[in-house]
């Protein structure tokens, strides 16, 4: 293993990181309207990117169409998983939703479980090309393709947020609930599309995620809910540039120390990371004095 | 204008008003005086929608306003400049006054409006682009007021105004609420300070352990007694 092999393991890792800093900014998103984690959302996502592989293996549709479906999919589990977790659940008890959340993870994996039993699923690549050479360095075509509909992904949320309606309904009411109300925005409705959106975009990650492993299988929630929580806690909770930033520096992290000692000690490396950022950084890596009234 | 009547609001076993009846006369400055703890916020956020009576009614110009949601007040017609001016702090001013007329779908008119405030409240225009929370406590007090009145009320409910501001940013408060009264804005404010309210108010109610006490207008009844009430509230409470 030399330098440029390490290079490569970060470019691998920064291309596939980009799906760590889509479930970062999920968690985020919906931690800043409601100021509680959804535990269940990793799970959620995949199991959305599960739904979208019924068009190709029972409907016949072509296999592209998994993609489309999996984010739709997403969406509609999100406003379920807020129907369910939240909307009914005394939000005054902060374990209460924790409890409701973790429950809906345990639920979602068993129905996954259930639907493929245990068995993994094959998942289409995005892309298929030749991989792109670039001097010493060799790009998986199918990893930029991931990377670019992620970053897509993220520019069209970023529009929503500062460009919409509803974009701003979303930010008024994470940063003053009440005035939010008084300028006449609906706190349910606001809340509710904000859960629809922060499905859709787990559905992107969870496809991009297949569509990289190349499939999908119950025993990668729990490896995504951990990344995605490490993802939003370095990102600091509520910062959406940070968990862009967070999940592309945890992608470049864990291949790098894939590369450096191995797989299996590849997350015992990610932990520290997580415990250094704990200690040195408890904001998060964009943590500064905030104006709150 | 506004006809409030009977208004009882708990939260929990602890009924913070307890019955409470008043009314705001149009194009008049109404003002309620009270003490700590007597029930004056949570009378507005209870006009305002944001809590729910037990029972009692609340009228604008005839139609009822208990069960409404917080949005369907606004568009009725009521803005609320809330206790502590709750600005949007990551927004810029020009956003928190874009919210302001969330409701609103014409985009001339709200340009049109969004210059009217840049015109009335200066240091906002300077400021337009600064997020919120670095203002002031005074120009946050100013945008909380135009963000208000961006969705164009009838009725302008404020809350402490001039709660934590320094004496001279507090009198161009009190000037610019008499300019809006002029402008034909009917206004109900509640205040703490009891001496400057009396100077700009037409009729003011009088507040205690979650009744109305006293109602009359300044000049009309010695009003040391309202205004040591108004401070301490009084020792015997029927």
């Amino acid at each position: 293993m030399g330098f440029v092999d390490y290079v490569q393991a970060i470019i691998d890792g920064l291309l596939f990181g980009t799906t760590y800093s889509l479930i970062g900014i999920g968690f985020t998103l919906v931690f800043g309207v409601m100021h509680k984690i959804n535990m269940s959302y990793a799970a959620a996502s995949l199991a959305g990117a599960y739904c979208g592989l019924i068009g190709p293996q029972m409907l016949g549709l072509p296999p592209w169409s998994v993609f489309p479906l999996s984010i739709v999919a997403a969406g509609v589990i999100g406003y379920v998983i807020y129907l369910t977790c939240f909307r009914f659940i005394p939000l005054a008890s902060p374990l209460a939703t924790l409890m409701s959340t973790v429950g809906m993870l345990l639920l979602v994996d068993e129905i996954v479980v259930h639907a493929t039993a245990g068995m993994p699923q094959n998942y289409p690549a995005i892309y298929d090309g030749d991989p792109i050479e670039l001097g010493p360095f060799i790009l998986r075509a199918d990893l930029v393709g991931v990377f670019l509909i992620c970053v897509v992904a993220m520019a069209v949320l970023l529009a929503l947020l500062y460009r919409t309606r509803l974009g701003m309904a979303t930010r008024a009411v994470a940063q003053q609930p009440v005035a939010a109300q008084l300028c006449g925005m609906r706190l349910q409705a606001v809340n509710g599309l904000t859960f629809v959106v922060a499905g859709l975009l787990g559905g992107v990650a969870g496809a991009m995620i297949g569509a990289s492993v190349g499939m999908l299988s119950p025993l990668i929630a729990g490896t995504i809910t951990v990344k995605g929580l490490i993802v939003t806690v370095i990102g600091g909770l509520g910062s959406i540039p940070g968990a862009i930033v967070a999940g592309l520096l945890v992608g470049a992290a864990e291949n790098l120390f894939q590369a450096v000692r191995n797989v299996t000690e590849r997350d015992i490396y990610v932990m520290l990371l997580l415990f250094a950022f704990l200690v040195l950084r408890p904001g998060g890596l964009f943590a500064a004095a905030r104006g709150r009234d | 204008m506004l006809e409030v009547s009977d208004i009882v609001t708990a939260y929990g076993k602890i009924e913070a008003l307890k019955g409470v009846s008043l009314s705001v006369d149009a194009g008049r400055i109404t003002c309620l005086l009270g003490p700590n703890g007597a029930g004056k916020t949570t009378l507005m956020y209870t006009i305002a929608g944001i809590l729910r009576p037990r029972r009692g009614s609340v009228r604008l110009q005839g139609a009822e306003l208990v069960g409404q949601t917080a949005d369907r007040v606004v568009s009725s017609g009521i803005a609320l400049v809330p206790e502590n001016r709750l600005v949007f702090p990551q927004m810029s001013v020009a956003e928190n006054l874009a919210a302001g007329a969330y409701l609103r779908r014409d985009r001339s008119t709200i340009a049109a409006d969004t210059e009217r405030m840049f015109a009335r409240f200066p240091v906002l225009k300077e400021r337009r682009a600064q997020a919120a929370g670095t203002l002031s406590g005074g120009e946050q007090q100013m945008l909380a007021v135009a963000r208000a009145l961006m969705s164009r009320p009838k009725l302008l409910m404020m809350d402490e105004p001039s709660i934590g501001l320094a004496p001279l940013v507090v009198a161009e408060i009190f000037r610019i609420v008499e300019e809006l009264n002029r402008d034909g804005i009917t206004i109900f404010m509640v205040e703490q300070n009891a001496h400057l309210a009396l100077k700009v108010a037409h009729r003011f109610f009088l507040m205690e352990q979650g009744r109305v006490t006293f109602a009359g207008a300044p000049g009309d009844v010695a009003q040391d007694d309202v205004i040591r009430r108004a401070y301490l509230g009084s020792a015997k409470v029927p």
